[in-house]
């Protein structure tokens, strides 16, 4: 089970990576597009549709790394008042209650990109890009969100403690 | 069951499950996939990936993770030392110029990098152990740079502005020129509190003078001028519709890169490294509570929420100010636990039609709401601001620091008077340069 639970945070982050390497590449597009529209004026094609799904695909890729390392932002007043047994006990109920919703997103993420998969959906720009391809980041980043989430509730159950293993990567980070 | 109530029921399970901890995103999802299921029936489910997806695919939102890059990599340089140093060089023979750089640095840091802890953390392991160094109270130095701090949503470019233009579909340049002044206002009044406790105290001004040569006055700017011109330069591209919000967060964002890695050598593949990979957390965070509140949005209108509320509140027929009163009221208890992204995504859909149906104007409104949340952000139980303080400055007890922030909050309040008796402080610059 700790082998489950390593091999799952190193997959999230691996996703992180990729997921931070998409904004990265964001920012560069959107530099070339401006001295393309407004020093070349030039007209431009597929930027602002790769730099919006870029986004897209780095928020849901991301997703699971940031579940991994708590960067989801909530309410800890309640938790914050209880002791040891019961703390535990609220956050495994917290994560099933997460777990809920993200398997629904989940599940019709992939029934939405299996349809535009399915009836050959493109972006109405000169672009034409295939739908499926911004669709299926959020497929991965759900799914792999759904198995994290797995991952903390055994590690808070049985009092794994992921952290520690996989933390000479890096988390950089303002908190 | 008609539609006020499912109102109330969702309100009460969005409370309960947020108050079990779980991430605020996930809350406000399963919220809308338990009505949807209630009340349109289990098919309804088929439309939540498209408006989440939706929710998040937009090219204005690009601006957000851009404009968190750029903070990053400013709060990842000494910029705010040397910000501050800039101004204590510059101002040091003004009377309480040592609070004013503190509070004048912490304004432009936070514009910078639009998040009030780094403000803090950047300013005040500077600013706080140079003030108890002259003499001022603890608790004045702590306050007045967790005050500081909070500038950060206001001023231009913040991302706050831009989740609330996002989700009242409002014009986010407009927006920005609405924070300018009110921003330079809450400025004014944390100085002028802070200098005038200090004087009551009898705090004598003329032992915190530092002698500095106008070699030394001038040897600073250049490290500190381009981070000013990069503000300027963006604003300015944003209006004359020379560029959009992503464009010019996206050209800013590279341009601080290239800034920290010119002046401050910040080129390390570790050090971008950190700034990349703190950016897409905070920036995958703000768009999971976008997409989200998307999908609530959603569900609260097709179930007719939003509409019975606007219309049973236009109804009620009280008067405007107490509406406002109300309003306020509610932002400050929802930002005493959520942070400013999560209240405002929330709330700004359905609060906006009640606010435009009885006269007040978004953009004034937008400030408004923005000030309540700076408040929330130096008040306990979430009040990031203490926390972080509390962190850098570990001698000095939590008590104090809320002892310290307490008259800052006063301010924002009176800040929020004074915009009440004259709108226009918000709404003047926006219509001038952007036409009615």
């Amino acid at each position: 089970m700790t082998k489950f639970v390593s091999f799952i945070n190193v997959l999230s982050r691996i996703f992180g990576v990729f997921s931070a390497a998409l904004v990265a590449s964001a920012i560069l597009v959107v530099c070339q597009m401006v001295v393309m529209r407004y020093v070349l004026n030039a007209s431009t094609v597929w930027q602002t549709e790769y730099v919006t799904y870029a986004i897209v695909a780095a928020t849901f890729m991301g997703s699971p790394y940031v579940l991994l390392v708590k960067g989801h932002v909530n309410v800890d007043l309640l938790p914050h008042y209880l002791g040891g047994g019961a703390r535990k006990a609220l956050a495994i109920f917290a994560s099933l209650l997460a777990l809920a919703f993200c398997s629904v997103i989940a599940w019709q993420s992939y029934e939405f990109f299996y349809e535009a998969y399915d009836g050959g959906w493109e972006t109405d720009s000169v672009w034409a890009l295939p739908l499926w391809i911004p669709y299926l980041p959020m497929v991965l980043g759900l799914s792999l969100l759904c198995v994290q989430y797995v991952a903390e509730i055994l590690s808070t159950a049985f009092d794994l403690a992921p952290q520690t293993e996989g933390s000479t990567i890096s988390d950089g980070g303002r908190d | 069951m008609d539609p006020l109530t499912i109102g109330i029921l969702a309100a009460v399970l969005v409370i309960f499950l947020l108050a079990t901890g779980m991430p605020v995103a996930f809350g406000l999802g399963l919220t809308s996939v338990i009505f949807l299921v209630l009340f349109e029936g289990i098919d309804s489910l088929s439309i939540i990936a498209d408006t989440f997806f939706a929710g998040i695919g937009e090219f204005s939102l690009v601006s957000i993770p851009m404009f968190i890059v750029m903070g990053a990599a400013v709060a990842s340089s000494p910029a705010g030392k040397d910000l501050f140093e800039a101004l204590e060089r510059w101002l040091t023979r003004v009377p309480g110029g040592l609070i004013i750089s503190n509070i004048g640095a912490c304004s432009v840091f936070a514009a910078l990098s639009g998040s009030s802890p780094a403000t803090c953390a950047a300013i005040g392991k500077m600013g706080i152990p140079e003030m108890q160094k002259r003499g001022y109270p603890d608790s004045l130095a702590t306050g007045s740079i967790a005050a500081g701090g909070t500038l950060g949503i206001l001023i231009p470019p913040s991302v706050t502005m831009i989740v609330y233009g996002i989700s009242t579909e409002t014009s986010i340049g407009r927006l920005f020129l609405a924070g300018v002044f009110p921003g330079l206002l809450l400025t004014t009044l944390f100085m002028v509190w802070a200098i005038f406790y200090a004087w009551r105290r009898g705090y004598d001004f003329r032992s915190a003078v530092g002698a500095y040569s106008w070699r030394q006055k001038f040897e600073i700017l250049p490290r500190v001028l381009p981070f000013l011109a990069i503000i300027i330069g963006i604003l300015f591209v944003l209006y004359g519709g020379v560029a959009t919000p992503s464009e010019a967060a996206g050209v800013g964002a590279l341009f601080c890169l290239i800034l920290v890695a010119a002046i401050y050598k910040i080129v390390q593949p570790r050090k971008i490294w950190e700034i990349l990979s703190s950016s897409t957390r905070e920036s995958v965070m703000i768009l999971m509570i976008i997409g989200s509140s998307a999908l609530f949005a959603y569900t609260l209108s097709s179930l007719f929420v939003t509409q019975s509320v606007a219309e049973y509140i236009a109804g009620l027929d009280v008067n405007r100010w107490v509406l406002m009163f109300m309003i306020n009221i509610f932002l400050l208890v929802a930002g005493f636990f959520l942070p400013p992204v999560a209240v405002i995504v929330m709330t700004a859909p359905i609060l906006l039609p009640i606010i435009t149906a009885v006269g007040f104007d978004p953009y004034w409104f937008a400030v408004i709401l923005t000030i309540n949340m700076e408040i929330g952000l130096i008040t306990p139980p979430v009040g990031l601001n203490l926390y972080v303080i509390n962190g850098i400055a570990p001698e000095i007890s939590l008590p104090t620091i809320l002892k310290g922030a307490l008259p800052f909050m006063i301010c924002m309040v009176v800040g929020i008077l004074i915009l009440c008796v004259f709108p226009e402080i918000a709404t003047w610059l926006p219509n001038e340069v952007m036409g009615r």
